[in-house]
């Protein structure tokens, strides 16, 4: 063997009790559950670590037929003048009544994909919420639920389904 | 550091083993020819699962045609099983010099067959041609089978399904994260949509309004995530030590979903529709200008980003979605030959060749195993249930 090859192995060796001896001192992760290999080492997060948790504490649900859900266009957000009197019905009622709220529940159809159909219902909601707010409604009388495409009021393909399903609705607590 | 030193070691024991190694032909056109015919198993359930496992796997690899006699690699050993133990000899030889490539024993228990066939295969692979192999893989996924929307992970496969979360909720969207052990997902099992880490009862991101489409960074330390707490659907990077927020987009008239990283953890390819309809933009993680990486097809959703450095994404072409694979450096764009079904939610297999995705037709969503080469397309979970949104394990 020459010079170079005895360096090459005393590296690799070196490299391997390295990577064995640092092995032994990593904790080993306690919630890990699929697969072969740790690729990484270690927990990926700690479980101490708040990540600022805020929407806990929120109303949960509220009574759905109280009032007509709000309709929309094919990919649109925008509350469209005919149906811009069933916001005004909410509003309406939330400043008579304090202390109620609203959860506005944004829905799509079920083309596209699940995770844009996610943003496009949470778009929806926040168009709703906007306009209640520009109505005199109180902001932290408010939240928005997107449910994408998730869970339509018509299980039908067709395009009367699709329309029924593009929509916002009030869930008043 | 460390993990340099673990790639030191890869690359010295690959270049002392390449010398060794069968040449593969190009693009599948031809296949090696293993033969298993002499491997000897015994007459239980546990060793004839191995190696009829064993002998798809290795042909579902598209490197393999598995025949009985002759051939360019042969397979000698037994499996045997005593009481619920599970026992496997393999000897990999050339066929034409008997030099041997892969010569180990293997020991699990029975109820472990299909699990200790699919390691096999991988390794075989391995010595036999110096890639990663995606037996071993994992899916996570999406069923109503319970007529709920639950989290199921099976092998790659499509055997060995096993439902993780009994929420009774809905669960959207899962990844894997960087460990290969844990699944991260949207769940709406408090209400609202926050994003959870199996294995870890708090959400990691759970701020009000939207929380969805998470995604950990390689190095395990950021997530990307989309959330509408100022006012709109927006990209951020929170950091998983400290929970900083970091705005990544401004788009007031437009929506981002589905971020994912690239290999290196330096750049995100996430959709935005600010263009008026969805199509796909890369970001440095550090922030600054989007870059617009699709344009053809009406809508360009869903990128996964492999370590083979191709995205791989859903393209609306002519009315129906298919998949499609990018070279971001090159932009060079190629679209899967598929039937006229619709293609969503691919996300690339271990052995960065193949893709699993899901396939609807009649309404009916399925998990298909698509090839980049030339081999046909596998249906892995079809039924009478919707399967969706899978993601392969790293």
């Amino acid at each position: 063997m020459n010079m170079k090859s005895y360096k090459f192995l005393f590296f690799a060796v070196l490299a391997i009790s390295v990577t064995v001896l640092s092995g032994c001192r990593t904790k080993k992760p306690s919630s890990g559950m699929y697969g072969s290999d740790n690729m990484y080492g270690g927990a990926i997060i700690d479980d101490d670590i708040q990540l600022n948790p805020d929407n806990m504490g929120l109303p949960m649900d509220g009574d759905r037929n109280m009032f007509e859900a709000v309709m929309f266009a094919y990919d649109s957000s925008q509350v469209n003048p005919e149906e811009a009197g069933k916001v005004e019905a909410v509003a309406k009622y939330l400043n008579k009544k304090r202390g109620s709220g609203v959860i506005v529940e944004g829905h799509g159809d079920e083309r596209g994909s699940r995770e844009y159909n996610l943003t496009l219902g949470e778009r929806r909601a926040l168009a709703i919420r906007d306009y209640l707010i520009s109505l005199g409604v109180d902001p932290s009388s408010i939240q928005t639920k997107s449910l994408g495409e998730e869970m339509p009021s018509n299980m039908g393909h067709d395009e009367d389904a699709w329309r029924q399903n593009r929509r916002g609705v009030f869930a008043i607590y | 550091m460390r993990r340099v030193f673990l790639m030191g070691c890869v690359a010295l024991v690959s270049a002392g083993a390449f010398a060794q190694r069968v040449e593969v032909r190009k693009s599948g056109e031809s296949k090696i020819t293993i033969n298993l015919g002499s491997y000897r198993v015994g007459g239980d359930v546990a060793s004839k699962t191995f190696l009829s496992v064993l002998k798809t796997d290795l042909s579902r690899s598209g490197y393999f045609k598995v025949i009985s006699s002759g051939g360019e690699l042969n397979v000698a050993g037994s499996c045997v099983s005593a009481g619920t133990s599970l026992k496997a000899d393999c000897h990999l030889y050339k066929g034409s010099t008997r030099q041997r490539l892969l010569g180990k024993t293997y020991k699990t228990t029975t109820a472990d067959a299909r699990g200790l066939a699919h390691r096999v295969a991988d390794e075989i692979l391995y010595a036999a041609t110096g890639k990663k192999g995606m037996a071993s893989g994992k899916i996570a996924l999406v069923s109503n089978r319970t007529g709920r929307k639950e989290l199921y992970v099976c092998d790659i496969d499509g055997k060995n399904i096993r439902q993780i979360t009994k929420d009774r909720s809905i669960v959207v969207g899962p990844g894997w994260a960087p460990d290969g052990k844990n699944i991260i997902y949207t769940s709406y099992k408090r209400g609202y949509p926050n994003v959870y880490l199996t294995g870890r009862g708090k959400p990691l991101s759970s701020h009000g309004g939207l929380n969805a489409s998470g995604a950990i960074s390689p190095d395990g330390k950021s997530l990307a995530v989309i959330l509408s707490r100022d006012g709109n659907p927006e990209l951020y990077l929170k950091s998983l030590r400290t929970g900083r927020l970091t705005r990544l987009t401004n788009t007031r008239r437009g929506n981002e979903a589905s971020p994912c990283w690239s290999p290196d953890g330096n750049h995100i390819a996430y959709v935005s529709d600010t263009s008026g309809k969805p199509q796909i933009y890369i970001m440095p993680r550090s922030g600054g200008r989007a870059q617009r990486l699709t344009s053809s097809g009406s809508e360009s959703v869903s990128p996964n980003w492999g370590r083979n450095g191709y995205i791989v994404y859903s393209s609306r072409i002519g009315g129906r979605y298919r998949i499609a694979m990018v070279n971001p450096v090159a932009k060079s764009m190629r679209v899967l030959e598929t039937d006229w079904a619709d293609y969503e939610d691919p996300s690339w297999a271990p052995d960065g060749r193949h893709i699993i995705c899901s396939r609807t037709a009649s309404y009916r969503s399925s998990i298909y195993l698509l090839d980049t080469l030339k081999d046909s397309p596998v249906a892995l979970l079809t039924g009478s249930v919707d399967w969706y949104s899978p993601a392969c394990s790293p």
